[in-house]
């Protein structure tokens, strides 16, 4: 909300400048958002009197004016339609500057000598409004600066007002919080009521059938009205606050509303058919034309303002195009009018307005303040409009608001603030923003909140009050006392720890994809469904954005794609985090957020360096990762299989299985994929089932002891048929050799020369140990029994 | 020619060629030369026969003399060219110190994990739980247990995702606190970290990120003691020179309701674009856990009071890695994070 420094002044005194103004507000939660002055740069722009006008002679839209400025009289060439003799007009003399930086200077215009330039709203800075110059009240002063003219000698400032407090919506609130922090009080407008003769219930009805989204009401009738232009000082008021003058019915029912917070409207009297002021539900089908020019389908739930035949005005939102006031209008229904904040909420929301009255009465307004802005706007009306306001006002109160009366205590005070507040302070807080505040003889307060406060119920939302206004700044820092019980992360939070470690630690570097992903990304992995199975956002940003994921891959996979398109085409990538699984079909129960952990890697194994010939990553990589991983477990028997999935390469890839169940899938992309996800074929991905496994984090372990006997190591090469797995000879080789068979591994795998066709050679080293030195015999007798197994399980030969 | 003078003479040749062996080998054949079986100073040894009696005992000394003084050129001259010898070594196995080292492989955790464990090890060590909660949320946690009933202004300060009409994606961390105090009876004192999701996209906001919520409940706690933690929080974060500021605010859950503002981390207060020239950047908001909430979840505030902190990640992130666009975090583009090589460690 605009709010200026000036105006703010006619309601409360201010001690202080308008930085520390906003400085003291922003504490206090009136936050300012920005101070900014309320001159576009108009102070060199003076007020001009059009003394007479001539045609152009040379050019038909052109116009040449003598134009008097007090101290002489300028000719200028001007192209506006309303250049005309008698009125007063901004000019600007040669070397003065437009706010946009344009400097003017003398110029030939076809043939004429132009001394200066008179203005529309839009070249001063004002409004966009271009069709014309700019038309001064008659009773401006020639040769005056325009920024004291039109009160732009001000400060504006933007004021971010919280949703629970509408009150501050308006001048007058916001003096109320003024007036606390310096101490003072406010001082109303005064208002002085003149009625006619006439009683507005001869000329016209009210019916509030809807009371409940309605809670008041209240309607009067004003006659003999001349729409016209507005005072000056009220257009400048409007102006501040960021509105545009219309005319002075319209302007009238604006100020009020930022001088008071109350929303008011006012419809033609002679366009209503009745006449009647009828308040009720829309009907189904019925449709209104609002005032910005938009035809609007209205349903039910949509409160109407209506006369005796149709809707006038989508209540409390924004008036119909029916009963507009217009430069003809004569007599007025002026409404002051109480809505259900829910409703106005709902409304305007479904019709996507959000109106300066909408804003106001969807948080919650008073339905007693509908009375001081009646009389107010009513009697600017018949200062400045010419009205003659009929006797009386109808009014339909469904209820009066019980006024709201708390304790509070000092005790409480101290409870929840730590400090204790001095009564006086206390008082003069409370009474500045209107509360009346009774002291009771053990020194608590009987409190009575003013109508005007709809967010406060509680105590604690009074001893809010005391402690923005009292100063955060005066409460100390102290810490709690500490706590019975140490804190800590559980064992899951310090098993996702370590193994972020244990992954950075391997080299790869942690990613954070969005949760939300396409809805075709599993599609696009390769499963069958066309359909997503998971849960489908009602509001998504976008369609990438649409659906919670079933898997961390895509998002890996799209953000390898992401570096590869830039030319990094080397990444090892991770992530730890959710995927979201429905529990039933139709949503009812909140899904299972299952934990997960994905690598996805390409490119070379170590930077392209000079001492290295490249070697890109391969199956074994990904690989020993996820062997680093699930090492990280104390787990039963792990099953290592091929699989068939979708993303995967059939011949180059792994489940691991716990007990039947999927633990991880992993290996190189399938060429598919690839090229559905745009990364190379040689993507390497694997996704590990976090949640099954993660309450055996943490390896049990059992240091042995370092052997004291020298160990005995044979090197084995054997000739092994194309299709034989290695990996299970090698295990049947340490099954084989026993106890002394302290490791095995393979340090050679061969096909070429001097291996037959259909064959391959691997080479194993075996290293035997035990508690004692090992004869030969020993070791050989091993060697034996691993050689037979080799031969007989596998068919191996000896190389 | 006198047996001295013979001596004399082969020991100096002796010397000599000693002084001007060139590497061992030379030397060795030098040493066979003049003391080997059948060296000149071997053989002038054995000579001594030849000798009168009475010169025999001199002569002798004079000869094992000059052996030991040649002995030792020779052991001196060996030792001179293994330093030679050892420094040509050297000389020739000298390689090109310029070119870069190999590199190991380095991880690094992302900035948003970074700062998270920052902000838990605080914590932590303030006795601080980490608790969580899922993110796809009922409206009840999410609004209703917070004070925000349906159709609730408070509702618009935070653009929710909806899957219907009662499930969402949280918008808050908020709802941790009602879960946990839901089943656990005072005193309470947890940090919830986690996802959560707002419908906006910019360059600094993101419709998914972190937040951390923080909640303690017990006894006679105040917002002094509120001010006091988030001050220790923010010397701990950014630094034991940062100020904070508490501004008044709304949250529908608190009351009193503070923003915290900590004195600009790249200025310190003096004004720059970074605070937009005010000397404060707004890092936490805050306040006194509201008594509607406590009821709600049969706690009573006549008996135990409690402060509420939240803050986004993110932004933190931001500030203190100078990152200027929120998307690059999820972005996962390899240059970025390979910046962070080195950063962090567990909580």
């Amino acid at each position: 909300m605009n709010v200026s420094y000036n105006w703010l002044q006619q309601y409360v005194a201010i001690p202080w400048s308008v930085e520390e103004l906003a400085e003291r507000l922003t504490l206090a939660g009136m936050e300012v958002e920005s101070v900014s002055s309320a001159d576009p740069g108009v102070s060199s722009i003076i007020v001009g009197e059009i003394k007479e006008v001539q045609r152009h002679p040379d050019a038909d839209g052109l116009t040449v004016s003598v134009v008097h400025t007090g101290r002489e009289d300028l000719t200028i060439v001007a192209g506006a339609p309303n250049v005309r003799q008698g009125i007063k007009v901004p000019v600007a003399p040669v070397g003065t500057a437009l706010p946009n930086g344009q400097l003017i200077e003398a110029a030939d215009l076809r043939g004429v000598q132009s001394f200066g330039m008179m203005c529309s709203e839009q070249e001063l800075g004002l409004s966009d409004d271009h069709t014309g110059i700019m038309e001064l009240p008659q009773q401006s002063k020639v040769g005056q600066s325009l920024s004291e003219v039109l009160g732009l000698d001000d400060w504006i400032m933007d004021i971010a007002i919280y949703a629970n407090r509408p009150d501050c919506m308006s001048m007058l609130g916001m003096a109320r919080e003024v007036a606390a922090l310096t101490g003072s009080s406010i001082t109303y407008p005064s208002i002085e009521t003149v009625e006619d003769v006439h009683a507005v219930t001869e000329k016209l009805g009210l019916r509030v059938e809807d009371s409940d989204l309605c809670p008041r009401y209240m309607a009067r009738v004003i006659e003999g009205i001349e729409v016209g232009p507005s005072p000056l000082w009220i257009e400048s008021r409007l102006r501040a606050a960021g509105m545009r003058p219309i005319n002075n019915v319209v302007d009238i029912t604006n100020f009020v509303m930022l001088e008071m917070g109350q929303p008011l409207h006012a419809f033609d009297y002679d366009r209503l058919s009745g006449p009647e002021i009828v308040v009720r539900r829309a009907r189904p089908g019925e449709t209104l034309l609002t005032l910005d020019g938009q035809e609007r389908n209205l349903d039910e739930e949509m409160l109407m303002i209506c006369d005796a035949e149709k809707p006038v005005c989508i209540g409390g939102v924004m008036g119909g195009a029916n009963s507009e006031v217009t430069a003809n209008t004569t007599a007025l229904v002026l409404e002051s009018a109480n809505f259900s904040a829910a409703n106005i909420r709902k409304t305007a929301r479904r019709l996507g307005i959000a109106s300066e009255a909408s804003s106001r009465f969807e948080k919650g307004l008073d339905p007693s303040g509908t009375e001081l802005a009646m009389e107010r706007a009513a009697e600017l009306l018949r200062k400045y409009a010419g009205g003659r306001v009929a006797e009386g006002v109808l009014d339909d109160h469904a209820a009066a608001s019980k006024a709201v009366d708390i304790l509070v205590r000092p005790k409480e005070v101290e409870r929840l603030l730590g400090i204790a507040v001095p009564t006086e302070s206390v008082h003069s807080i409370l009474s500045a923003l209107e509360f009346q505040v009774e002291e009771q003889t053990n020194g608590d307060l009987q409190v009575t909140v003013p109508p005007f406060r709809t967010d406060i119920e509680l105590e604690c939302d009074v001893i809010e009050e005391i402690a923005r206004h009292h100063g955060f700044h005066r409460i100390p820092q102290t810490l709690p006392a500490s706590g019975a019980e140490p804190g800590g992360r559980t064992d899951r939070q310090q098993a996702v720890d370590a193994l972020t470690g244990l992954l950075t630690g391997l080299g790869l570097q942690e990613a954070i994809n969005y949760t939300f992903v396409h809805p075709q990304s599993m599609y696009r992995l390769g499963w069958d469904e066309r359909e997503f199975g998971g849960l489908v956002l009602e509001n998504p940003i976008s369609e990438d954005q649409a659906v919670m994921r079933l898997s961390l891959v895509p998002g890996l996979l799209e953000a390898l794609a992401r570096n590869h398109s830039r030319q990094q085409s080397n990444a090892s990538l991770f992530e730890i985090g959710s995927v979201y699984i429905p529990e039933d079909p139709g949503m009812e129960r909140q899904p299972r957020e299952d934990l997960r952990l994905a690598v996805a890697m390409m490119g070379q194994r170590n930077p392209r360096h000079w001492s290295h010939s490249n070697s890109e990553l391969d199956f074994y990589d990904i690989k020993g990762i996820m062997e680093s991983i699930v090492n990280q477990f104390e787990l039963e028997e792990l099953s290592w299989k091929r699989t068939q999935c979708p993303w995967l390469h059939p011949g180059r890839s792994v489940e691991i299985q716990l007990q039947g169940r999927w633990v991880a899938l992993f290996g190189q992309i399938h060429p598919q994929t690839a090229s559905v996800y745009r990364v190379p074929k040689t993507v390497l991905v694997g996704e590990l089932n976090l949640a099954a496994i993660i309450d055996h984090f943490g390896r049990r372990l059992a240091v042995s002891a370092l052997p004291r006997f020298p160990a005995v190591d044979r090197d084995l090469a054997l000739l092994l048929d194309e299709k034989v797995p290695v990996g299970q000879v090698l295990a049947a080789l340490q099954e084989a050799g026993g106890e002394i068979l302290d490791d095995a591994w393979v340090f050679d795998v061969y096909h070429g020369e001097q291996v037959p066709d259909g064959c391959k050679s691997a080479a194993f080293s075996l290293r035997f140990q035990a508690d004692r030195t090992l004869t030969d015999e020993e070791v050989q007798e091993a060697m034996d029994k691993i050689l037979y197994a080799a031969k007989e399980q596998f068919n191996a030969e000896i190389r | 020619m006198e047996f001295r003078q013979r001596v004399d003479e082969v020991k100096q040749e002796a010397l000599e060629a000693c002084q001007g062996a060139p590497d061992s080998q030379a030397l060795e054949q030098v040493r066979v030369k003049y003391l080997g079986k059948k060296g000149s100073l071997t053989g002038l040894l054995r000579g001594l026969g030849q000798l009168d009696p009475e010169e025999r005992p001199n002569a002798g000394k004079l000869v094992n003399e000059a052996k030991a003084e040649v002995e030792s050129a020779i052991k001196h001259r060996q030792q001179e060219l293994a330093v030679m010898e050892q420094q040509r070594q050297l000389e020739a196995e000298t390689i090109d110190i310029s070119l870069p080292g190999r590199p190991r492989p380095q991880g690094t955790m992302h900035p948003v994990t970074i700062v998270l464990n920052e902000i838990k090890r605080i914590f932590v060590g303030m006795g601080y739980s980490v608790a969580e909660g899922p993110e796809v949320e009922t409206d009840y946690y999410n609004f209703e247990a917070l004070n925000i009933p349906k159709d609730h202004p408070a509702r618009d300060m935070q653009d929710t995702f909806f899957f219907n009409d009662n499930l969402l994606l949280r918008s808050q961390t908020s709802p941790v606190q009602i879960r946990t105090m839901e089943v656990q009876k005072p005193p309470v004192r947890i940090i919830a970290p986690g996802k959560v999701y707002r419908s906006d996209s910019d360059v600094t906001h993101s419709p998914m990120f972190h937040q951390v919520e923080g909640l303690l409940v017990d006894d006679h706690v105040t917002f002094a003691d509120l001010k006091g933690t988030l001050q220790y929080f923010a010397e701990q974060m950014f630094g034991s020179h940062t100020k904070t500021r508490f501004r008044s605010s709304y949250f529908p859950f608190t009351e009193p309701s503070a923003e915290v503002d900590v004195s600009c981390i790249m200025c310190s207060g003096q004004g720059c674009r970074i605070c937009s020239f005010t000397g404060w950047l707004e890092i936490l908001g805050s306040g006194m856990v509201d008594p509607r909430v406590l009821r709600m979840v049969g706690y009573d505030p006549d008996e135990v009071s409690g402060f509420a902190f939240g803050m986004g990640v993110e932004r933190i992130a931001m500030l203190k890695y100078g990152i200027n666009d929120i998307r690059l975090l999820f972005d996962n583009d390899v240059r970025f994070l390979r910046q962070f090589e080195g950063q962090g460690g567990c909580c």
